[in-house]
């Protein structure tokens, strides 16, 4: 069986073999140190937990034989397309945006995620700054204006409509 | 029954809920229209606005969401012949013949039409059976209430979409997901990492705007036609459906009944019973009727059906708190984060929220009726809306909207954590229903699991010793041969093949 036509079958397998397993360790380890991993059933916060990781664990092999065997609904090779780089793209600018976001506050960090998307997604210049900006503005408006929630407001303590 | 309508009545009748439904049902058909989204991406959006809200106009608009967004979705079925969600698939039959023939418009009032009342005799019969079945679960006990849990569960696995393996995984990783976070019984910190962000578990909302709307903003992306614009047909307000829809009325009761009684099994789900009352209706139909040419009855049917199926799977979830599909389970998420335990408590400590939830349901169905008529065309002219616009109005919403719950950042990492967790399992064919069922169910079956075996004398067999749930858990036995069987049959045709 080609690893890669699989690629993604893999790739979860491995991701939900792992969390039953961690959990596993941690019965042994912090809820051990804990004094919780014993007892009756008011006193074990190990047990339930420990059976459903173990359950997982059993069907993730079943359904790694399946794997093998080639026995699911069909390949899940990773193809990349014309717009794989913009999808890694956005979730790197993501990720930047979410470390921005608390340091900067959303008045000076989203019209820049904004206008950097719809540039990307092939707007024109000028329409993704103005758009960006009054989406933005909208948005802030609903949540700040309307709902009284606290935008991230940034070193530069920046509300607009708070 | 009434009494719990009488209590409910002040709660919804004031001009905030009564406006929050109207923009529920326009949010909804709006999301319900736009193809790749749909009303459990309706909700899981609205959900933290929701958090900032009274109970019943914050449930009211959810709700109104719910059938909103079950309704919309046959408008781009009949125009594109693309549903706009899973459930509108089947409209597919008839709905875009007719547009074929140049009667896009009488397609379109009649699938709004047959939603509205559809939903209105799916209204009924949530009204009729929930507090039954409430009043019938006062009989339980922790061992019964673990039973219906993994009844719950096991249901919503079996019958969604992907191998059965596969659900039983994902709705596993929902119950360890239900477990981060402090234990209820000894207050000791489970699987936290010592990150005190993580010692009430991590947030509901992050985790199902992670997994649905984060992993379709990238599955979108992949997509690519971000300029892309339909050309569609001139659409005008019409309200002849209307009269259309009275030679119809056999077929449209028949199949509102078969989506509320599908959609009360929980995980058959809205696209389910509108396939199924297709078929029924088609056999009782005769050949001059023309289904799948652009029979009116094709439409009728399926539209009643998907729509009486949100009354249906609101059954089980209000009153025994086992969400009917994901939609749902987001739905109790909402109640418990307005401070509401479904169930029988419910209907007995909080019978006013029940009935203003019931009310909420009928009203919006009655308002679908309206403003789904009237607002037409603006539903073409949303159609027409570019991907370039949508995807970060989505990203946005989806951020500010988690961010606001606990003003939290943290809760945007989890977020974007269970977005990728979201792409790579739907990338390998895996449910992601199953992980909000689990979580939302995982409480409930860990709690009543260790305190039945608290009040057993003889450990795990207090599960069947007790009628009922021994009854139960025989069904979950038999589902659970039944998927096994698959398995081993499935591997048998891969072999000789």
């Amino acid at each position: 069986m080609p690893l890669r036509s699989y690629a993604y079958d893999w790739i979860a397998w491995v991701v939900l073999l792992a969390i039953p397993l961690i959990v596993l360790w941690q019965n042994t380890t912090s809820l051990e140190e804990q004094g919780v991993a014993g007892g009756g059933p008011m006193t074990d916060a190990a047990m339930y937990p420990g059976l459903i990781a173990w359950i997982l664990v059993v069907l993730s092999g079943v359904n790694g034989v399946r794997i093998l065997a080639g026995r699911v609904a069909g390949p899940s090779p990773i193809r990349t397309g014309p717009t794989t780089m913009l999808a890694i793209g956005t979730v790197l600018l993501f990720v930047v945006y979410l470390l921005a976001l608390r340091p900067l506050g959303y008045h000076l960090t989203t019209p820049v995620l904004l206008a950097v998307l719809l540039r990307a997604f092939g707007l024109s210049f000028w329409t993704a700054l103005l758009g960006g900006v009054a989406v933005s503005l909208t948005v802030a408006a609903v949540f700040e204006g309307l709902l009284n929630v606290v935008l991230p407001v940034g070193m530069f303590s920046l509300t607009v409509f708070g | 029954m009434f009494d719990l309508i009488l209590q409910g009545a002040p709660l919804l009748f004031t001009m905030q809920t009564m406006l929050l439904i109207a923009a529920g049902i326009v949010g909804g058909l709006v999301i319900g229209v736009l193809p790749g989204l749909g009303p459990l991406m309706g909700i899981v959006l609205l959900l933290p606005v929701a958090f900032h809200l009274p109970p019943i106009p914050a449930m009211g608009m959810l709700i109104a969401v719910y059938i909103g967004g079950s309704a919309g979705g046959s408008i781009s079925a009949i125009l594109l012949r693309i549903p706009g969600t899973p459930l509108a698939a089947a409209t597919l039959f008839d709905g875009y013949p007719m547009a074929q023939k140049g009667r896009s418009q009488d397609a379109i009032g009649l699938s709004i039409t047959a939603s509205a009342l559809g939903g209105l005799i799916g209204g009924v019969m949530l009204v009729f059976f929930s507090p039954m079945l409430a009043a019938f679960a006062l009989r339980f006990g922790p061992p019964e209430y673990a039973a219906m849990a993994l009844l719950g569960l096991t249901t919503i696995i079996v019958v969604s979409e992907g191998s059965a393996i596969k659900g039983l995984l994902t709705g596993g990783l929902g119950l360890l997901i239900a477990t981060i976070g402090t234990d209820e019984f000894t207050n000791a910190y489970r699987y936290t990492f010592g990150n005190f962000n993580l010692t009430s578990g991590p947030n509901i909302v992050a985790v199902v705007v992670g997994l649905f709307a984060i992993s379709e903003f990238l599955f979108q992306i992949g997509g690519g036609g971000f300029l892309d614009t339909p050309r569609l047909q001139k659409l005008v307000i019409s309200f002849r459906a209307l009269r259309l829809i009275a030679s119809h009325k056999v077929n449209l009761v028949r199949s509102a009944l078969i989506g509320t009684g599908l959609g009360a099994i929980p995980g058959a789900g809205g696209d389910v019973s509108a396939f199924v009352s297709y078929a029924v209706a088609r056999k009782f139909s005769k050949p001059e009727d023309g289904y799948g040419e652009g029979a009116e009855g094709g439409v009728v049917a399926t539209e009643a059906a998907n729509n009486g199926c949100c009354g249906g799977a609101l059954i089980p979830s209000l009153s025994l708190g086992i969400p009917g599909d994901a939609s749902t389970a987001v739905l109790l998420a909402a109640l418990f984060l307005l401070g509401f335990f479904p169930g029988p408590e419910l209907f007995r400590s909080n019978a006013d929220v029940a009935g203003g939830i019931f009310l909420a349901y009928l009203t919006g169905n009655v308002i679908l009726l309206i403003l789904g008529i009237v607002l037409v065309p603006f539903f073409g002219t949303v159609l027409k809306l570019k991907k370039a616009w949508l995807l970060p109005i989505v990203l946005l919403l989806s951020t500010m909207g988690t961010y606001a719950l606990q003003n939290s950042v943290f809760d945007l990492y989890v977020m974007l954590v269970f977005g990728g967790l979201g792409f790579l399992l739907r990338r390998a064919g895996y449910p992601l229903a199953p992980i909000i069922i689990g979580i939302i169910l995982g409480p409930v079956l860990e709690n009543n699991f260790r305190r039945s075996l608290l009040l057993s004398r003889d450990g795990p067999m207090i599960f069947v010793e007790r009628p009922i749930s021994a009854t139960i858990l025989t069904v979950v036995a038999i589902m659970l041969c039944y998927i096994v069987y698959t398995l081993v049959r499935s591997g048998r045709q891969d072999t000789a093949s």
